[in-house]
């Protein structure tokens, strides 16, 4: 197909996982996690009774100094950071407290040496001796401690932001899905059959409940493509009570493989769109296109529409909120495997799924 | 009580039509699928209400509702739609309402009730407000106590007189009440000023040709007449139509 414009489900790059260190409760943290560490330092080296509370004193300062300047150091980098790549941003995030140790450990060993040496016995032991050792030392933890903390925050957000898109789908996904326009209308043509033709009109209600049933489903759950098809098929003979001839719907799905497990409402949404904004507009109505086929180890489903000639070219915000919700539960269960690209010509506008062919035997039905 | 009922969908149309039918005192005068075929049929039958879907092909209820104001004897028009937040928004104001679909018998009654106790006045003046500045796609005119429309595509210039605009056509020449700076607000940029009485259809435009020291005429297409641009419009029309 000629696609005019086309745009794929990539994920954008995401906003970058660690918090502000500008931010209060950041900084906070950030002494809680020195003190933690000088706590545990100090319990590692020191009795309890044996000058524990000393060398406690001694090794927060020591790290408050490093914990906060690293702190520093990220709450001006961080913006730097967020631009590179997460590999990337994240090596710095490592380096850069490593590196504030390295200087700091440095100092003090020069300020023990210089200003506090002779001095007596008491203060002096408050530095260390071994420059070397010291150095070493205090690298190996800076690094665990960081790389600790990092893994930390990494983790942090991606559940946080998990979170927040299962949220925002769920919303999504009701509000593609049960359109008031179409639930309104569709109660209304009941009314109207339940005593023109009160059979037809039971037909409806059972269709009605059916297609109701298939949008309340778990968003994630993955159903047969025979399934999802046949809830289309729901939605077009509810449809068909209400525009009569002027919906014309082709089915050329026959040689998909049926079998194949699909994210939940995939191709109703198309069809209801294409209901929507291709066919009502147009007195003398139209015809919808459902097409598939495979291709290898992808399936390649197609929905295309007649295009009213004066609708104009500004895409219905409906139109796109659907199209966002398929890209992102696509995106969901085939990260950076799927497509949907819209063609829109004068004549036509044609959305094409893309995605990878799922043996029903990999995962069962949720 | 004469009714029209006007919905693209027989399955709406024929519920309504069957509680009018068991309503006192009214009656289903007709039935329309869209704009257009609302206005030819309310000249022809001559309905006290018109029970009017928002969202239609070709022309929509709001944009029928304009045209059937100008009517002589206009109808008290009640719209009726199962769920257009925008539209209603446009009309809660009204006296005369509108009807959530599916309609309820006794709202559809009271609603008939108050809509025969508004006078003439009242519901052109109705019908102003609930037309909110939008673009029509036709232009009405009265012929016969009946309104003809114009599909916008087909005008060619609007021409100012003395008191009254005309239109050509297509299919010929009318005259309009309307103002040439309420026309050109409305249908701009599609329509283009080129003399103090003339707004030409940027569609039909041929070419711009010169036609003597400093002037310049439109020429249209199909047509063999020409518009004259006037000296002030000149350097605009100019620029637009030759980049």
């Amino acid at each position: 197909m000629n696609s005019q414009s086309s745009d794929s489900a990539s994920t954008q790059p995401p906003a970058f996982y660690l918090p502000d260190f500008c931010a209060t409760p950041t900084v906070l943290a950030v002494v809680l996690i020195s003190e933690l560490v000088a706590i545990v330092l100090t319990l590692a080296r020191q009795e309890l009774e044996h000058g524990f509370w000393i060398d406690l004193a001694r090794t927060s300062l020591f790290l408050l100094w490093v914990g906060l300047s690293s702190a520093t150091a990220l709450c001006y980098t961080r913006p730097l950071l967020a631009r590179l790549s997460v590999a990337r941003a994240s090596a710095i995030s490592l380096a850069l407290p490593v590196a504030v140790t390295l200087l700091i450990s440095e100092v003090t060993y020069w300020l023990g040496k210089t200003r506090f040496d002779g001095l007596e016995p008491g203060v002096a032991s408050l530095f260390p001796a071994d420059h070397a050792s010291f150095l070493l030392r205090n690298l190996i933890i800076a690094f665990i401690v960081t790389a600790l903390a990092l893994r930390y925050f990494f983790v942090a957000y991606e559940w946080r932001r998990n979170v927040e898109m299962k949220a925002r789908l769920r919303i999504d996904a009701l509000q593609a899905r049960i359109r008031p326009h179409f639930l309104f209308n569709s109660m209304n043509t009941i009314a109207a059959l339940t005593r023109s033709n009160p059979s037809r009109a039971e037909e409806a209600v059972e269709d009605l409940a059916d297609l109701f049933r298939a949008s309340l489903k778990e968003t994630r759950g993955r159903i047969p493509l025979k399934e999802e098809l046949e809830v289309a098929r729901i939605y077009q003979r509810i449809e068909q009570l209400r525009l009569g001839e002027r919906l014309k719907v082709s089915w050329q799905t026959d040689a998909l493989p049926m079998r194949t497990l699909v994210p939940s409402l995939l191709v109703q949404p198309l069809l209801e769109n294409a209901i929507y904004h291709g066919i009502e507009p147009l007195p003398a109505g139209g015809t919808v296109v459902v097409s598939g086929e495979r291709k290898g180890d992808v399936i390649e489903l197609r929905v295309s529409n007649p295009v009213h000639d004066q609708a104009g070219s500004t895409p219905h915000s409906g139109n796109r909120i659907a199209l966002d919700n398929i890209r992102e539960r696509l995106e969901l269960a085939y990260p950076g495997r799927a497509r949907v690209d819209v063609a829109s010509s004068a004549t036509e506008y044609v959305v094409t799924l893309t995605f990878p062919l799922v043996e029903p035997t990999a995962d069962a039905v949720e | 009580m004469k009714i029209l009922i006007v919905d693209d969908e027989p399955p709406a149309r024929d519920r309504l039509k069957r509680l009018i039918e068991e309503l006192d005192g009214c009656e289903c005068a007709g039935e329309a699928g869209n704009g257009t075929e609302a206005i030819a049929l309310a000249g022809r039958l001559a309905p006290d209400v018109v029970l009017m879907d928002i969202r239609m092909p070709g022309m929509d209820g709001v944009e029928a509702a304009r045209h059937l104001s100008r009517l002589d004897e206009p109808p008290a028009v009640i719209f009726v739609t199962a769920y257009d937040e925008y539209a209603l928004r446009a009309f809660e104001a009204q006296a005369v309402g509108y009807l959530l679909k599916p309609v309820r018998k006794e709202k559809l009654a009271d609603t008939l009730q108050r809509a025969a106790r508004l006078t003439k006045p009242q519901l052109a003046a109705l019908a102003r407000e609930a037309a909110p500045k939008r673009r029509r796609t036709h232009l009405s005119v009265r012929m016969r106590g009946e309104l003809r429309l114009i599909p916008l595509e087909e005008v060619l210039f609007f021409l100012a007189d003395q008191k009254y605009v005309t239109v050509r056509h297509l299919g010929g020449e009318e005259l309009i009440e309307e103002s040439l700076r309420s026309l050109e607000d409305e249908f701009a940029p599609d329509f283009v000023r080129i003399h103090r009485n003339a707004l030409v259809a940027a569609r039909h435009i041929a070419s711009i040709e010169r036609s003597g020291e400093g002037q310049y005429a439109v020429r249209l297409r199909g047509h063999a007449e020409e518009l004259p641009v006037s000296r002030r419009l000149a350097t605009d029309v100019l620029r637009r139509f030759r980049g």
